[in-house]
């Protein structure tokens, strides 16, 4: 045990936790009034491996004749031909006028500044490991 | 051999409590009722509120023993109960009377002797948040592990030794911090 964890242990028996007699009394009062809630009954596996493997076969089986059924109906009725929808041409598609007359620093400047931010940190912290490598070697 | 023993009581006492025994159910949690009221009393805004939370969980513990599963340790499970009241007392108590921040009613205040008040528990309760508290509480003094801690706050084990890492940085350089300057507030 190290010596921060003997420390909290320490600590943590310092606090005094005594329970008072009246307190263990109103406890143990309230648990009188208290009626426990039984258990939701859970439905248990409790089956036999047979069961499963029946209901399993029965599935399959079922499955099977349902394809057959499918297929047997229809056999030689040709398949509905695919239908191709055209679509009219829009008659009047308004485009609406974008005002284009922005001068393009006004949106790029933020960026700007926040990249020559960047530069500049990264050329502080440039010198300041130069610095370091210098006073080290 | 002897905590085989005690496991094995315990289940019994388990399996009568869920059978309606109050008896047992008094027995099984005789031995839990001073560490979950010391860890109240450090959550809790007041002395009676940790009384009134302590009552409450064992209140809740007997109405849902049945749902009590032994795949975890019993205290895990009252530790889990017992937080909840705690944070719902609290909540309650922010709700009626607004921030909390009266520390002359501070239970640890009066729980802890006066020779006693570098108590890192202190330090612990201001520098940490409720959650990373308890997962410090729940590691160091009562042994839990990584797992049972995550059970009982509902947490991920990754967010658990994360934040448990984090807790002991903080609260080792409060430690370190109090040896080199005794006259500082960090211990008081």
């Amino acid at each position: 045990m190290d010596k921060f964890t003997r420390q909290l242990r320490e600590d943590a028996a310092n606090i005094d936790a005594g329970i008072s007699a009246e307190l263990d009394s109103r406890i143990n009062a309230s648990l009188q009034n208290v009626t426990p809630e039984s258990a939701r009954q859970r439905t248990p596996a409790t089956r036999s491996p047979l069961f499963w493997w029946a209901s399993s076969l029965t599935g399959i089986a079922a499955a099977f004749g349902m394809l057959a059924i499918i297929n047997l109906v229809n056999l030689g009725r040709p398949g509905p031909s695919p239908q191709v929808q055209v679509q009219e041409p829009v008659a009047h598609i308004v485009v609406p006028e974008l005002d284009l007359e922005v001068e393009a620093a006004m949106l790029t400047s933020p960026l700007a500044e926040e990249l020559a931010k960047l530069q500049a940190d990264l050329r502080r912290a440039e010198e300041a490991v130069r610095d370091d490598v210098r006073i080290d070697f | 051999m002897r905590q085989a023993h005690g496991v094995s009581d315990e289940l019994k006492l388990i399996n009568a409590a869920k059978g309606g025994s109050v008896e047992a159910f008094t027995e099984l949690v005789h031995g839990y009722r001073e560490r979950l009221f010391r860890y109240l009393l450090t959550r809790c805004a007041s002395h009676a509120d940790a009384e009134d939370a302590l009552q409450d969980t064992f209140i809740n513990a007997y109405r849902y023993i049945a749902t009590y599963n032994p795949q975890w340790r019993f205290s895990t499970w009252l530790y889990r109960i017992a937080i909840r009241n705690a944070g719902r007392l609290r909540s309650e108590n922010v709700a009626e009377l607004g921030e909390l921040s009266d520390v002359s009613n501070d239970p640890l205040a009066h729980c802890i002797a006066e020779s006693e008040r570098h108590n890192l528990w202190r330090n612990a309760k201001r520098l940490l948040s409720e959650e990373v508290f308890a997962a410090m509480w729940l590691r160091y003094v009562e042994d839990m592990s990584i797992k049972d801690i995550a059970a009982v706050l509902e947490r991920s084990s990754s967010w658990t030794k994360v934040n448990l890492l984090r807790g002991r940085r903080a609260l080792e350089a409060e430690m370190n911090n109090g040896a080199q300057d005794p006259g500082s507030e960090a211990y008081g």
